[in-house]
């Protein structure tokens, strides 16, 4: 054995005490990063899935808000000018076209978003809603991690609304009521063409495997319930109107609007058919028969979701080219303002983790220090006895290395058992906070050979760090002052 | 009644290239008006004021003086482990002045060996590790077998034959003391300085620890410095330099006398 490494272990087992609490302080540490990092990655990898699998696929495309300040995510239009809407998507066609022939992605749905607000007949408690407007052809092609609990998923042509389990308990407990299959409710919109109100059948009831209690507030319709109440264009084509319809939207008075025997648009009745709904729907219906009305956004998934950012910045590259005014993003833009609340809570975990390993850290340099310059007689006599300063430096690293390796591999097992022990555990999360904490309802802590490395590599250089000025200070000193040390 | 020390010849013969005994008689250390100056707090204190002497190879020197007449400065100042305020050091002819901490280092292992007051052996390592571990500073050296052999004839040497696994600190301060003295020999160097090596010893031990460094400069001719403030151990020199307050008050050589201040 290396005469240095023979003296680094040795001193390690002769200075016991102090190897033990340098060796405490590695194994703390270990265990902190070791755990911190697992629950941050299982957090990641939690709710980067939860999205991904339930909501937004890899890629999300959108129309580009006008508003400065303003985005735009699966949840509709967030900040900016409370006047704007959600924008709808241009070009659709030519869009879905280039998404559906890239080979990297395995399926393309389309979406629309609004909000209402549930309620029963003849019951007075509301409950707030976001509604997913989508095409019941495509979308169970991009989220197969749901399954029916009752009832069945939306057709084509359908009308009606699909629901979570969760959805179903919040309505529930705001309602006063035991809503279940079949259940007819009542949505008012408050879109851009004002108050509306349709009426439409709980079609089923769907869980996820994926946890995402904190997604309860999400309903899924047909597309045609969502733009109508969110006053969404069916159709993104130009209409043509007639002269009549013209004077009518030119309309200032309500003479001109009621007294004229030429208004032949019947207002759209309450709780009549989608089909049977505004003008504009029917217009759309002749013009728009591909995409069967207006969406809001594009949803991808990929055969390998590695390839998410190459795939978007193709697709942002291929809207620069063609002029469409439209945007590729990932899973964290189509979750908007759910990300960013994410990414705050994962921020301030993440410090409050910083913290423990600094005070460690501390506590650990402090102590090298101390050791180190303990020994500031012995670093004088081996300088006086020919060795050089590169020598003795490498001698306290292989001993600082040594030190904080052995307690590093025993910090890992440690921590390895927490680890089983917490997922032998099942912690459940009680609220969205802790949901993303745990990256879903159940705490299921990962860790992974490369994590390990990662960890040790981390501990050897807080303790190269932390030796490298003491010994520095030693090293500096005269043989003959070293000495006198001793 | 003072007691006479017997030096008997070793019986285990040493190689050293250098010691060949016509080396005798040239000079291998020269100071020159040296002087050192330390600050204590804001108060500078002189602790060599201008020394000037001349050691041959092959003498046992001692360098005598009570405490604080600056024995261990100018140890120190031979032994390139603290550097002269003024004045100059030559070792084997070379100034050490303006050497580089690198150089200095090299020089210290190359051509001087060190015994301290307090042994200072390395604690983790037993009686033939810290023996050979001056010989592992350096690049090259001698083969692994020649290297085992000449250590093993070391510690032959200095009678701890049955010791050599020990630690320091299972080992008795004559024995610690011994151990230091081969440590100083192993790199086979031209000159040992030993900052009073008999100051932590009961007194046989001490006379025993002389006895052994006087046998090895018989039989080597290495030269040896040690300084003392113990008259009966100063007898033993064959050339001894007395300090006073940081000067030469005396540089007697083999019972011959050296003028003060000479630096030859």
């Amino acid at each position: 054995m290396p005469v240095l490494l023979r003296i680094a272990l040795r001193n390690i087992r002769e200075h016991t005490s102090k190897s033990l609490i340098i060796g405490s302080l590695v194994v703390l540490g270990v265990i902190i990063i070791v755990l911190g990092n697992s629950l941050l990655d299982t957090a990641a990898l939690g709710v980067h899935r939860m999205f991904i699998d339930n909501y937004t696929g890899d890629v999300f495309v959108s129309g580009i808000s006008t508003t400065p300040g303003s985005q735009v995510s699966l949840f509709g239009l967030t900040g900016g000018n409370q006047s704007e809407t959600t924008p709808l998507l241009p070009e659709f066609d030519a869009i879905q076209s280039h998404l559906a022939a890239d080979p990297r992605v395995t399926a393309v749905t389309s979406q629309v978003t609004g909000a209402g607000m549930i309620t029963r007949e003849g019951h007075d408690e509301r409950a707030v809603s976001l509604l997913f407007g989508v095409d019941p052809t495509t979308y169970p092609g991009l989220f197969h991690d749901t399954f029916l609990v009752s009832g069945s998923y939306l057709v084509p042509g359908q009308e009606g609304i699909l629901v979570s389990r969760g959805w179903l308990t919040t309505a529930d407990k705001s309602l006063k009521t035991d809503l279940k299959v079949g259940d007819k409710v009542l949505i008012n919109g408050f879109g851009r063409a004002g108050f509306k109100i349709r009426e439409a059948p709980i079609v089923g009831v769907v869980d996820f495997n994926a946890e995402t209690e904190g997604m309860d507030l999400i309903a899924w319709a047909n597309a045609d319930t969502v733009r109508i109440l969110s006053g969404v264009d069916v159709s993104d084509e130009n209409v043509v109107l007639s002269k009549s319809q013209t004077a009518l939207l030119n309309a200032t008075s309500d003479n001109d609007i009621f007294g004229a025997a030429e208004t032949t648009v019947s207002a759209a009745a309450s709780r009549a058919p989608v089909a049977e709904a505004a003008p504009a729907t029917a217009v759309a219906a002749s013009v728009a028969p591909k995409t069967g009305g207006s969406w809001h956004f594009l949803l991808a998934r990929l055969k390998d979701s590695r390839q998410t950012d190459a795939v978007i910045r193709d697709t942002n590259a291929w809207f620069s080219l063609q002029g469409i005014g439209a945007r590729a993003g990932g899973w964290k833009v189509a979750a908007g303002p759910f990300a960013q609340s994410i990414d705050v809570i994962r921020i301030v975990f993440y410090v409050a983790i910083l913290i423990v390993a600094i005070v460690a850290i501390i506590i650990m340099m402090n102590t090298l220090v101390i050791s180190v310059m303990e020994r500031t007689g012995e670093i004088g006599t081996m300088r006086a006895l020919g060795a050089q300063k590169p020598y003795v430096w490498l001698m306290f690293l292989t001993e600082t290395l040594a030190v904080t390796i052995v307690f590093g591999i025993i910090g890992i097992v440690i921590a390895s058992g927490i680890v089983g022990i917490v997922n032998l555990m099942h912690l459940t999360a009680g609220n969205f906070f802790t949901q993303i904490i745990y990256g879903g309802k159940v705490l299921s802590l990962s860790v992974t050979p490369l994590s390990f490395l990662k960890t040790l590599l981390m501990v050897a250089g807080v303790g190269l760090v932390a030796h490298l000025y003491p010994v520095m200070v030693a090293l500096k000193v005269p043989p003959v002052r070293a000495m006198q040390a001793e | 009644m003072p007691r006479t020390l017997i030096v008997p010849a070793i019986s285990v013969p040493l190689r050293i290239e250098h010691s060949e005994e016509q080396e005798r008689g040239v000079t291998i250390i020269e100071l020159t008006n040296v002087k050192k100056t330390y600050l204590l707090g804001r108060i500078e204190v002189e602790a060599v004021r201008g020394v000037s002497f001349a050691i041959e190879k092959g003498d046992f020197v001692s360098i005598a003086g009570p405490s604080g007449s600056g024995k261990s400065t100018i140890l120190n100042l031979i032994g390139c482990i603290d550097t002269p305020t003024a004045g100059a050091v030559h070792i084997d002819g070379r100034p050490t002045a303006g050497l580089t901490d690198r150089q200095l280092t090299l020089l210290r292992h190359e051509f001087i060996g060190f015994i301290f007051q307090s042994f200072n052996l390395i604690p983790v390592l037993d009686v033939y590790e810290n023996i050979e571990f001056p010989l592992l500073m350096g690049s090259g050296g001698p083969p692994k077998r020649e290297r085992r052999e000449w250590i093993e004839s070391l510690i032959a040497e200095v009678g701890l034959e049955q010791w050599r696994r020990h630690k320091p600190n299972e080992l008795s301060g004559g024995q610690r003391q011994r151990v230091a003295i081969a440590r100083a020999l192993v790199t086979k160097p031209r000159i040992v300085l030993a900052d009073e090596p008999t100051a932590n010893l009961d007194s046989t031990t001490g006379e025993q620890i002389i006895t052994l460094m006087k046998k090895i400069n018989r039989e080597l001719a290495t030269t040896f410095i040690f300084s003392t403030h113990d008259a009966k151990i100063v007898e033993v020199a064959d050339h001894v330099i007395r300090l006073r307050d940081g000067m030469v008050v005396e540089n007697t050589r083999s019972n011959a006398p050296v003028a003060v201040g000479a630096a030859d």
